[in-house]
């Protein structure tokens, strides 16, 4: 009996101590928001991702507070780990973020559907002097979604061709215009130097399929039709393919390992062990900085090589800020935006080396000169020609990637192709299938 | 971690070929001389990824990327700058050390009863049940769990934390101990008993001292948990209380990787962890092996 009564009452005892911390701290939140509700909190939650973006802007935020009088609190993250946090908070409902920065072509569509982004539309149009129109046509595609704007681009990228100026003058070798061209110079060039690939680029299988992309489009091919059908059976599509994955399975470096990324693919050219290398034009300080690369002093930059349909590499917004759609604070939050994407600061951005998305700023020379000069021009012809996407756009990105990536890995190793295309159009037909 | 736990184990597992009657001489030497290529082995491979992690963590960027340079190089302090200047890591250190200690003392506090009465009083539904919360992948208690935390405006504190953390200690720390006073002769508590203790008396004051043992394994197997857990620390922490593990991801950014920073955030993260394991391994060897032979 003894032990019957001791655990009844303690059971009973904690029962009633959780009881009354659940009502009390209800209480004291419902209070809480009623406070928030009348003119929006002083306090402004920002979440940013890990990026020399961030440091900037991290650097200044005290002049924001200034300004606004409201008290920023700032959450910085991994790419990755940003991306889990949404996830699960944003799905929660989370009021607990006012400003998000977010990658709207990975994950862009998928919150705009869940209603996780507020819509901004009508604060865009009346940005006065901000100015919306001056931002770049392909980025602001890629943060509008069902004709609301649901973001900001803040950083832009496009693929430009890197190469080593040392290597190609001393074989005799002409920067390359031309798929064509890249192709024999990596060929001329891999031959003079034994031991160095003339050719390097990304191998995995999900993360090749960005890059993959400019190739496709330069040859004339997309990753889905009109209709909203997949296009990897393509004539187009095929030879893109067999090109990249021939570049790779031909030139590549030995015993090449098919699931790099840029962290690998850039380090081989960084070590100087690769002539040419195609990536995105955001990565150039891991291969120009001393304390990054062996060649930081002989790197060179070209605009995207052109293919049968001319040059036409991605230029996309990689990072996007947007409003948490459950925000309570949502004036806020926008003025913290149009604060951090204002012309003066996108200039200032951009003059430390991170690419903006506005017009305006590219226009400046004063925008353009910390870049190498070749990789500006390279990227002004670039965002000129571009397409504002560079991976398919559906709502589950990782998985498409996943599944149209594969034959770019067949390709590499010099599987059967045929088998490859035929696999991958009826596994992202049946994907798009879902999707609808 | 797991990893350390094996191999701290491995000598103690060996199967004892030494009970054998008179084993013959050739036989001895040959199976020694496997027995030294075979734990070479395993050492190697378990120290490789450490070893190439603390070479690393003196290393710049360039450094580590060549070959060449994989034993040769004139190392740097650079890395450990940025970990405790820049980036603030003792904040982190004591964030990771203050909810280790606190899940694991409160559920110490919690499991042991729990785990004697369980023992004693034979609940096997409610030791079922505790399993069950071992069972259960944590990754899908995170929404909910997120979802219940932010209405009680917990959401970045160290309380979510502990609590969070005493999900996967308390188990754990059960199981431990249910096998351990299992082992304990029933005997003495009765003859407390008699003496003139109550049931209490005899678990306060009988048993656990005779469960030290099980009771360190248990604490220091849930605090290397605790200190190595990134799902739920990930989402539940706020930007004062994160911890080790998701703090070292700070230096991955896009479009860079401060491989030199990271690697030398690992080593902080590792170090005082595996000084703990190896002065502690009679501990947690010989908790994790309690009860395991009995019939």
């Amino acid at each position: 009996m003894k032990h019957h009564s001791v655990l009844k009452v303690a059971g009973l005892g904690a029962a009633i101590v959780v009881a009354a911390g659940v009502l009390t701290s209800c209480a004291a939140s419902g209070a809480g928001d009623n406070e928030g509700k009348a003119e929006g909190s002083s306090t402004l939650r920002v979440t940013l991702a890990n990026h020399v973006w961030t440091d900037i802007v991290k650097e200044k935020i005290s002049d924001f507070e200034d300004e606004s009088g409201l008290t920023v609190e700032l959450t910085q993250l991994g790419e990755d780990q940003l991306s889990d946090q949404y996830n699960v908070k944003l799905n929660a409902g989370s009021d607990e973020i006012d400003v998000m920065m977010y990658r709207p072509l990975q994950e862009g569509k998928l919150f705009a559907e869940n209603g996780y982004l507020a819509d901004l539309t009508d604060r865009t149009a009346d940005g006065g002097d901000w100015d919306f129109d001056d931002f770049q046509a392909g980025p602001v595609e890629a943060t509008t979604y069902d004709d609301k704007v649901v973001g900001v681009p803040t950083i832009t990228e496009q693929e430009v061709l890197y190469y080593r100026t040392d290597l190609l003058e001393a074989a005799g070798v002409e920067v390359p215009t031309t798929l064509d061209e890249l192709e024999a110079a990596a060929k001329a060039v891999s031959e003079a130097n034994p031991g160095v690939a003339g050719f390097v680029a990304r191998t995995g299988k999900s993360a090749a399929v960005t890059q993959f992309s400019s190739y496709l489009f330069s040859f004339g091919g997309d990753f889905i039709d009109k209709d909203g059908n997949s296009a990897i059976d393509s004539p187009e599509a095929r030879k893109a393919f067999e090109y990249y994955g021939g570049l790779l399975h031909n030139y590549g470096p030995e015993n090449v390992s098919t699931d790099m990324s840029w962290p690998e693919a850039a380090a081989i050219f960084a070590q100087g062990n690769a002539a040419f290398y195609t990536d995105a034009s955001s990565l150039y300080k891991n291969l120009t900085e001393a304390e990054n690369s062996t060649v930081s002093d002989s790197v060179g930059f070209a605009p995207f090589p052109e293919g049968p349909e001319g040059s036409k590499p991605y230029n996309v917004p990689s990072w996007a800020l947007g409003v948490n759609a459950a925000s309570e604070n949502q004036d806020n939050a926008w003025k913290f935006i149009q604060w951090a994407t204002s012309p003066e600061m996108t200039l200032e951005i951009q003059q430390a080396g991170v690419p903006g998305a506005r017009d305006s700023v590219w226009a400046n020379e004063e925008g353009t000169a910390s870049f190498p000069a070749d990789l500006a021009k390279a990227v002004a012809i670039g965002s000129e020609t571009g397409v504002g996407y560079d991976r398919p756009l559906v709502k589950s990105v990782a998985e498409a990637r996943e599944i149209v990536g594969m034959p770019i890995v067949v390709a590499i190793t010099g599987g059967d192709m045929d088998a490859a295309i035929a696999e991958a159009h009826e596994g992202f037909q049946k994907f798009l299938d879902g999707e609808k | 971690m797991t990893t350390t736990i094996e191999e701290l184990a491995t000598p103690d597992v060996t199967p004892g070929p030494r009970s054998t009657p008179r084993p013959r001489r050739r036989k001895v030497a040959s199976y020694s001389i496997f027995r030294v290529v075979m734990l070479t082995l395993v050492v190697l491979t378990f120290l490789a990824p450490l070893v190439w992690m603390v070479l690393a963590s003196f290393k710049t960027n360039v450094d580590i990327y060549n070959p060449a340079a994989a034993l040769v190089f004139t190392p740097t302090l650079g890395n450990y700058e940025t970990v405790f200047g820049q980036a603030n890591y003792l904040q982190y250190i004591f964030n990771s050390f203050w909810i280790g200690f606190a899940s694991t003392v409160l559920s110490l506090v919690l499991g042991l009863p729990a785990a004697y009465s369980m023992s004693r009083f034979v609940m096997k539904k409610s030791a079922g049940l505790v399993l069950m919360a071992r069972v259960i992948p944590g990754v899908s208690l995170l929404v909910p769990w997120y979802f219940i935390f932010s209405n009680l405006k917990l959401v970045g504190g160290y309380e979510v934390l502990i609590l969070s953390h005493m999900f996967v200690a308390l188990p754990l720390i059960v199981f431990i101990m249910m096998s351990f006073f299992d082992s304990l002769p029933v005997e003495l508590e009765e003859q407390a008993q008699v003496d003139g203790l109550t049931p209490i008396g005899a678990f306060l004051r009988i048993a656990l001292p005779l469960s030290v043992p099980g009771v360190a394994t248990a604490g220091i197997l849930s605090f290397i948990f605790s200190w190595n857990n990134f799902m739920f620390a990930l989402v539940l922490s706020g930007s004062k209380t994160k911890t080790l593990p998701v703090a070292i991801f700070d230096f991955v950014a896009y479009a860079s990787i401060d491989w030199g920073g990271l690697m030398a955030a690992a080593v902080v993260i590792t170090v005082p962890i595996m000084v703990i394991a190896l002065f502690t391994q009679k501990y947690i060897v010989s908790g994790l092996t309690a009860g395991a032979t009995k019939g």
